[in-house]
Order: C-alpha cells, then sequence, then structure tokens
C-alpha cells in the first residue's frame, strides 16, 4: 500500500481549482451535482482512510479488543509511520464521528422548530410572516408540505413580478431538493477540511441553479436579476443580517451579473479540450482515483487481516 | 391524527397559539379567568396565567390592571406570533445555511458598489 494510503486524506486538493472553475463555467444544475459528487465520494474515501490507519496502528495497543494479529509486524509494514499515524487516527476518527453527527442533527434540529414556529399558521405553501426583517428561505418539509417563508418587509422592497421571481427562486430550491447537496456538502466540508471550498461552491451553484429556474418560470432573467439585487440591497440596512456573509468577494452580485448575460449552456458533460473541460476531467479523475486508492487499501487489508487472524 | 378527546399533553408553543386565539376573539381586554373557560376549562387557571406571561415577555399580549387582576389585549396575531418565533430559530443557528438556502447573503461595501452598478445598467438597458 504504502504511501498511497495517505493519498485520499490530500487528494481534496485537487478540487480546490476545480471548483472554482466549475462554478464560472458550467451550467449550476451539473457544476452542483458534480461539486456536490466529489465532495461526497472525497470525504467518504478519506474517512474510511482514516479508519484503515486506526485499525492497523492500533491494534497492538494493551487493552484494544481488535485481535493482535492484525498488527502483526507484517501488517503493520504496509502502513509507513504506522505506529503515529495509528494513534492520530483515533482523534481524527473520533472528531469526525463528533463534528458530522452534530451537523446532522442541527439540521434536523433548525427545520423542526422552523416548522414549529409556523404551525398555527394555515397550512399554505407560502408563508409570509410580518417582521422587519427581510428575508427569504425556502423551508424542506419532513412529511408535512414543503413551505416558502418571507416577511412582509422583503415583499415590500420588491415589485410584483419580482416577488414572483423570488417565489419561483424558492420553489425551484424544494423543487430540486437542494437542501440535500447542501447538507452532503457540509457533512464532507466536516468529515476533511480540505473539502471547505467545495461547500462554499455548492451553496453558490445552488443559489445559481434555483436563480435559472427561476428566469425560465418567469420568463425575463433581467427581473431576476432585479430582485436579487434589490433584496439585497433591502437587507443591507435591516436590523439582523440576513444571514452570516460569506467571507468570499460578494457572491449576489456575481449572480447578478450571471443573469444579466446570457443563459448558461445546458450541455451536461463539457469537452475534454477547454479548460473547463480539462477541470471537470481532473476532479473526475482524481475522485476516481481517491476512490480506487481506498477501495485499494481497503481491499488489500481485509486480506492481511484474514490470513493475519486465526479464525 | 389526533384524538378529539385530546389525551396527549400539548405543547407550550401550540398553548400559546391557543390562548393567543381566545383573546382575539374577545371584545376588548379579556381576564384570564375568561381565557380559562374559553379554552373548555381543561386548562388550570395558572397554567393560563404562565402562558398569558410568556406572551406578554414576547410583545405579543398587553394587560393593564383592572381591579385585582389584569385585563389582557392581544398585540400581535398569529402571524406575529410566528416571525417571533421564526426569528428566534434563525437568530439561534449560526450556520443555518445548511438547512435553509436563503434569498440573499449579506453584501459588503464594495458588493454593494458593484451591485448598484450592475442594476443602473440593466435598467438603462432593459429602458422599463
Amino acid at each position: 500500500m504504502g504511501v498511497f494510503v495517505f493519498l485520499p486524506l490530500v487528494l481534496p486538493l485537487t478540487a480546490w481549482p476545480v471548483a472554482r472553475l466549475a462554478e464560472h463555467h458550467l451550467h449550476p444544475r451539473v457544476a452542483t451535482r458534480l461539486l456536490t459528487g466529489v465532495a461526497g465520494v472525497m470525504a467518504v474515501c478519506s474517512t474510511v482512510c482514516l479508519g484503515l490507519l486506526m485499525v492497523v496502528g492500533t491494534a497492538q495497543l494493551p487493552g484494544n479488543p481488535l485481535p493482535d494479529g492484525w498488527s502483526d509486524p507484517e501488517v503493520r509494514a504496509a502502513v509507513p509511520y504506522d505506529e503515529v499515524a495509528g494513534k492520530a487516527a483515533i482523534p481524527a476518527l473520533l472528531a469526525v464521528a463528533v463534528v458530522c453527527g452534530r451537523t446532522l442533527w442541527r439540521h434536523a434540529r433548525v427545520r423542526r422548530r422552523a416548522h414549529r414556529a409556523l404551525a398555527a399558521l394555515p397550512a399554505t405553501e407560502v408563508a409570509v410572516l410580518p417582521d422587519d426583517a427581510p428575508y427569504a428561505y425556502a423551508l424542506p418539509g419532513r412529511g408535512t408540505r414543503d413551505r416558502i417563508v418571507v416577511t412582509t418587509a422583503l415583499l415590500h422592497g420588491l415589485q410584483p413580478a419580482e416577488r414572483r421571481a423570488l417565489f419561483a427562486h424558492e420553489r425551484a430550491h424544494l423543487a430540486a431538493r437542494h437542501h440535500r447537496f447542501l447538507l452532503v456538502a457540509q457533512l464532507a466540508a466536516r468529515a476533511n477540511p480540505f473539502l471547505r471550498p467545495l461547500r462554499t461552491a455548492v451553496s453558490y451553484t445552488t443559489e445559481r441553479w434555483a436563480d435559472e429556474e427561476a428566469a425560465r418560470a418567469v420568463g425575463d432573467r433581467r427581473t431576476v436579476a432585479r430582485a436579487i439585487g434589490k433584496a439585497a440591497l433591502v437587507a443591507q440596512g435591516a436590523p439582523v443580517p440576513t444571514l452570516a456573509g460569506f467571507a468570499a468577494p460578494g457572491p449576489v452580485p456575481r449572480r447578478v451579473a450571471a443573469l444579466l448575460g446570457p443563459a448558461p449552456a445546458t450541455r451536461t458533460w463539457p469537452s475534454v479540450f477547454t479548460g473547463v473541460g480539462v477541470a471537470a476531467w481532473t476532479a473526475a479523475a482524481g475522485t476516481a482515483v481517491s476512490a480506487m486508492s481506498s477501495a485499494n487499501s481497503a481491499v488489500t487489508l481485509v486480506f492481511i487481516l484474514h490470513a493475519a487472524t486465526p479464525l | 391524527m389526533t384524538d378529539h378527546r385530546r389525551p396527549r399533553r400539548r405543547g407550550q408553543g401550540e398553548l400559546e397559539v391557543q390562548v393567543l386565539a381566545a383573546l382575539r376573539e374577545a371584545d376588548g381586554p379579556a381576564t384570564a379567568g375568561w381565557v380559562q373557560e374559553r379554552l373548555g376549562g381543561d386548562l388550570a387557571y395558572t397554567t393560563v396565567i404562565t402562558i398569558l406571561t410568556r406572551l406578554l415577555a414576547k410583545g405579543a399580549v398587553t394587560r393593564e390592571r383592572a381591579g385585582r387582576s389584569f385585563a389582557w389585549t392581544p398585540a400581535s396575531d398569529e402571524a406575529g406570533l410566528a416571525a417571533r418565533k421564526m426569528r428566534k430559530v434563525l437568530d439561534a443557528e449560526q450556520n443555518r445555511e445548511a438547512v435553509l438556502a436563503s434569498f440573499v447573503t449579506a453584501l459588503d461595501p464594495e458588493d454593494e458598489r458593484l451591485l448598484r452598478e450592475l442594476l443602473g445598467r440593466a435598467k438603462d438597458e432593459g429602458g422599463d
């Protein structure tokens, strides 16, 4: 196995340039699916890798319930720096489990609480809340119906056509189940911090995706652009920030600029002979290598452990 | 889903909504006793007082002295109460982006300048 065992831990670095290129050049729907898939696979691979390191590096520790054969010198020889790596892998793996568990739990809690807050209102798709903080959210249902939450402050800032654009945008989030992509990207970023740029990229591309769907539904890209721009400016002077901002150069002007430009091409997979194509294929290759080296490590390890276990 | 005889314990949020709804049906200020009667009497008087006090803290009702007790008046409707609860949910979650895709994110000054410029240009070209 050699140093290849460690490969899945650092391969996510290959996804950084890819995330930037994909969010600029691919259709947002393709970019969202590609980046979420890449993030998910790489996170699973890197976690599998941590698990293997832990098993090999720690099986010989006193009090460990794993069979002694698992840490046979021959097994350990397969992993470079087995002792250090194995011991370091335990807290790392625990941290991943705790952080991911907490992310899932919080996700469920926000949704539950938000639905409960709206429980007293008539069960309509759109819930208009009288509030001077301008915000709008798509709230996916769990067994209950999906809802769109919007405040009067935000609606007052928009013309009727722009309101339609806002609702079309939120409906697109719900119809395409964007929260699942966001959750996968979030979990991946928790499992391996190198995947954080992918999470930021996915949250941008899902917004772009919903913008494009809204533009299609409303039939006018400029109206959607104006709705987003105005909503952002209204939110500017608000007592409560609409959302804890991402540090990156603002996604909102980029979204507006994209809508003022032509509609993105809906090709599903770019040619290898363009810059975007090279980037997309590099991401795919990185993911494949990561997956294969994890699988390779796992299979090898299972064989070795099987041979070393007197059962 | 739920039994007609309401055997399950009602959540506090649900009680708040019911008490507020009852108050809104009253002509003018109402006492806690009136609210208790209105809700069918299976709630203890002290529970009604507790719920009303909680609503007062949330700014959803006001009260004034009327003799030896208080008279309560609704200050907001169900939507207002829902808005307050929603704001509380959002304020409590820093990483709500994971769950709730927001329509817009915060702007920094440079973004704002850029955005105004883009919108201005869109208006010139669109001519509306």
